[in-house]
């Protein structure tokens, strides 16, 4: 069912990465991402593997889910894996029949490309998507970009426009499964045919769908206007963010985690890049 | 067996099964519905009606359970799936919005297109469908998007008509409507029906239309049913439809209270033509 799309991935919960404040998570993610490209040898590729590890277990996030949400990935990690593993021709011969060789830089390129994927993609996602909601996350944007507004950027505008964004993709997405089973009881048939075939089935669920779309956006219009929305201009929120010391905790955890990495690296170089 | 329609057995229904957001609509409901009857479907919001609708043309498939229509195992061969959605028919909730077509006419035809008739034969039943609603022919080749509310939601049900379902299952078809687009849906329903012979099943929350036009009533509670029989034998457990937020048609209360201050009228009093002939009998039948 296409309600089972995760886009805002948000896995409700209350760990301490859910606790943390999200505007230290953007910086959390960012800050680790910067980790993950510090590694370059195994032993720093397996300090990352195993710190991803443990913030996958602070998270609380079920293993199946990550796993599910990896699924479309792979694809782009297998094309990136052949193209290393036949076009790399660094280090020593491992295999060579008829016109292919396969050295041990290319199966090493190969592993080491799929971890960094994998852990860029599992780690943000625990640190930040799984563990703040959609709202809590662009809230945190706006407060992290407001400096910006001096260059009159309508920093508050764009995580408005964002919010709202966000706030529409279930509704819209319920909205495609209401408008799919309706034309599916009237015999619709989305799911065999040539690629044509479906594109052209998908018609009558994209009219009434932004039909409805722009009805939306109409009333929601009508509604801001007629509770006197009228941009940031000396609003104030309901919810304001102050740092604990559970935050700066996570932040040093992560520098940490840094400095780990690149002490393997240094130390253990084991196979180094 | 041969005058059931479509039968339930032991169905239950888990939404986002084994995720944080796990909910049972639907818990172990037996239900059979009998050939040429009009079952109501009344209950709270939330209490599974949407989902049983659902389940009976096969666009849930129940997490346990069988369902049975024509006397088929839907879920028998999954692949045929398809065909039960032309022998039960179903109609959503607010269906003006799944409109697509540029004309009247080729929107209503989308189902029977779907099911491989050829071109006469969909004309035709376009052109039944249309007259079963009370849609003058003059509107086939307008817009469904320039007509009122009330005409959009015929269309809708045309749509779903002219696939001559066997059962014909509608989700709050008169949701939204003014008393005049409500009597409009409705009659159309009972015109397809009277015309057909089909089953038909009805969501509602309106206990007047439940008491109106329906020969069976289900009343669902928290996934499970409550109550089911004729309007008279539901209808007369007041105590236990109030118990789960519901009640009785607005008339059986009046001649309930009538009754209380000593008039001698029938307790069973469901519609507002039987409460007249009740009162009538009162007066003498002369006046009113």
């Amino acid at each position: 069912m296409i309600r089972d799309i995760t886009l805002g991935q948000f896995f409700p919960g209350h760990s301490l990465l859910h606790r943390a404040d999200p505007r230290i998570k953007i910086i959390l993610s960012i800050l680790y991402i910067v980790l993950v490209f510090l590694a370059d040898s195994v032993s720093g590729y397996l300090f990352l593997v195993l710190f991803t590890a443990l913030l996958i277990a602070i998270s609380g996030i079920p293993v199946s889910t990550l796993v599910k949400s990896l699924k479309p990935l792979l694809f782009i990690v297998l094309f990136t894996s052949v193209i290393n593993v036949f076009w790399n021709r660094e280090g020593e011969l491992l295999v060579s029949f008829w016109k292919i060789a396969i050295y041990t830089g290319g199966v090493f390129t190969a592993v080491f490309m799929t971890v960094r994927i994998m852990m860029l993609l599992l780690g943000t996602g625990v640190i930040l998507t799984y563990t703040t909601s959609p709202i809590a996350l662009t809230d945190a944007m706006e407060r992290l970009l407001s400096p910006l507004k001096v260059l009159h950027i309508p920093v508050h505008d764009f995580a408005m426009m964002m919010t709202i964004a966000l706030r529409f993709i279930p509704t819209l997405l319920e909205e495609t499964d209401k408008i799919m089973n309706a034309q599916k009881a009237r015999g619709a048939d989305f799911s065999t045919g040539s690629l044509g075939q479906r594109a052209k089935a998908l018609i009558p669920v994209l009219i009434p769908l932004f039909i409805s779309a722009f009805r939306r956006a109409d009333e929601l219009a009508v509604a801001m206007e007629s509770r006197c929305y009228r941009g940031g201009k000396g609003r104030t929120r309901m919810t304001s963010l102050h740092l604990h010391a559970l935050d700066f905790v996570l932040l040093f955890g992560l520098a940490l985690a840094g400095a780990g990495i690149v002490l393997c690296n240094r130390f253990v170089p084991i196979y180094a890049i | 067996m041969e005058n059931t329609a479509a039968k339930l057995c032991g169905v239950s229904y888990i939404y986002s099964e084994k995720t944080p957001f796990e909910k049972v609509a639907v818990d172990g409901v037996d239900v059979t519905l009998e050939e040429g009857m009009v079952t109501g479907l009344i209950g709270h919001t939330g209490s599974g009606k949407s989902t049983v609708a659902q389940m009976l043309n096969g666009l849930l498939r129940p997490t346990s359970g069988e369902v049975y229509v024509l006397g088929r195992n839907i879920w028998e061969n999954p692949k045929d799936i398809r065909r039960v959605r032309f022998e039960a028919g179903l109609v959503f909730q607010y269906p003006e919005y799944q409109l697509f077509e540029e004309t009247v006419a080729r929107d209503i035809a989308f189902g029977p297109r779907n099911m491989g008739l050829p071109e006469e034969e969909i004309s035709s039943r376009v052109a039944e469908a249309m007259a079963f609603v009370g849609l003058d022919a003059s509107l086939s080749e307008k817009s469904p998007f320039d007509l009122s509310g009330g005409q959009k939601r015929r269309v809708a049900l045309a749509g779903v008509m002219a696939m001559q379902p066997k059962i014909l299952i509608l989700d709050e078809p008169a949701a939204g409507l003014d008393p005049r687009g409500r009597d409009e849906i409705l009659s159309g329903v009972v015109r397809y029906k009277e015309r057909t012979g089909a089953t038909v099943v009805m969501i509602s929350h309106s206990m007047e239309d439940m008491a109106r036009y329906c020969d069976r009533i289900l009343v669902m509670n928290d996934g499970k049913p409550y109550l089911y029989g004729t309007p008279e034998v539901v209808f007369s457990e007041a105590e236990r439809l109030e118990k789960v937020g519901l009640s009785v048609p607005q008339i059986t209360r009046l001649m309930a209270e009538l009754r209380r201050r000593g008039y001698p009228v029938s307790a069973s009093v469901y519609t507002v033509e039987a409460a007249l002939a009740e009162i009538r009998k009162l007066t003498g039948g002369d006046r009113a």
